[in-house]
């Protein structure tokens, strides 16, 4: 239970820092599309 | 040509074509050349994938050395030592992660290329300063590497590097700890899901599926696809140092890494693809379509092949 628990936490948290990331060079990316609107 | 000729081939790649592209991308800095810039981070991509196959090549040669009673225990002066092999290896295994790192940044860079003028000053510094500490530590992987080969260079003391033996640390945690391989396990799957899941809906999308999704829409998803690429590589990274042995004179992971390679070379064409800057409704060209079925066969080859390494070959 204790391995699953480990496993699933580390699994978790790389997800998450992964989402992070993703989503701040979504943003990035949406920012550039507004400002090439102007 | 066995893995050890391969090595031994592509064992200049990361030195020689990452200079190259340092020199251009430093040009690039210097002349706000555009056309540079963008040649020099092809070059990083180019390198950084081709560097792969360079260090996974690296341990079949270590094996056949071996094999082959080349390998000393540190008594005979004339023989490779396996300390000097595993210095070689912990070098080689820092400098791939970072490696890695600088090709992944380059090919978003290169993504943010396409779509505005020029890339912030904090990435291109970024990838600088990223690229030179790379090209040092490759330079002295590369430099214990060349005295494997040639005694002629070989000094009598031992070789050490603040890197240690890292590979072998690495990989020696990964195969006694279980929850490492198994998190690295579920982590491939996770990373695999987003970039086929990303990769198959845009090939669709060029392949005339769903023409009201606009082509523009779908350009934001290519980062998602590239960090997933980036998680399975350095869990690949763990799998390789743990158990190099059932890698090595595996067919079915020679044949895997030819089909990532051929997958990224695919993926780097598509940064450049023109269909991007198309209106929603319009037909990409025929060459995007070529490209789009080149790209689900080369991903569903490197799934395929990974998932036969048990069974052509003696993987697990």
């Amino acid at each position: 239970m204790q391995l699953a628990m480990t496993v699933f936490s580390v699994v978790l948290g790389v997800t998450i820092v992964l989402a992070i990331f993703g989503i701040l060079i979504d943003r990035s990316a949406a920012s550039d599309e507004r400002n090439e609107g102007r | 040509m066995d893995p050890t000729h391969l090595h031994l081939l592509l064992n200049h790649v990361p030195t020689v074509g990452f200079g190259i592209g340092i020199a251009l991308f430093a040009l690039s800095l210097g002349t706000r050349s555009h056309h540079l810039k963008q040649a020099s981070l092809v070059v990083f991509v180019i390198v950084a994938l081709m560097s792969i196959p360079t260090y996974a090549t690296g341990n079949a040669a270590q094996n056949l050395l071996q094999e082959r009673g080349e390998v000393s225990d540190g008594t005979t002066e004339a023989m490779v030592t396996l300390t000097l092999i595993e210095t070689h290896e912990g070098a080689a295994f820092l400098a791939l992660g970072l490696m890695e790192l600088t090709g992944a940044l380059s090919w978003l860079a290169l993504w943010q290329l396409r779509r505005r003028a020029n890339i912030s000053t904090g990435m291109s510094g970024g990838i600088l300063l990223l690229s030179l500490v790379t090209m040092a530590l490759m330079a002295n992987a590369a430099n214990i590497g060349g005295m494997i080969n040639h005694p002629e260079i070989r000094g009598a003391e031992e070789v050490t590097t603040f890197a240690g033996h890292l590979g072998r640390t690495v990989g020696d945690y990964v195969r006694d700890t279980p929850w490492t391989w198994i998190a690295a396990e579920t982590l491939h799957f996770v990373g695999l899901s987003m970039l086929v899941g990303v990769i198959l809906l845009i090939d669709l999308r060029m392949l005339g599926f769903m023409p009201q999704l606009p082509f523009k829409a779908l350009d934001r998803l290519l980062p998602w696809a590239m960090l997933g690429f980036a998680l399975n590589v350095f869990t690949g990274m763990l799998f390789f140092a743990a158990a190099f042995g059932q890698y090595t004179n595996n067919p079915a992971f020679f044949w895997k890494l030819v089909f990532v390679l051929l997958a990224g070379f695919n993926t780097l064409y598509f940064t450049f693809d023109d269909t991007w800057a198309m209106e929603p409704g319009r037909d990409a060209p025929a060459l995007s379509k070529a490209a789009a079925v080149g790209a689900m066969f080369f991903w569903v080859g490197v799934m395929y092949w990974g998932s036969m390494l048990p069974f052509i070959g003696n993987a697990f």
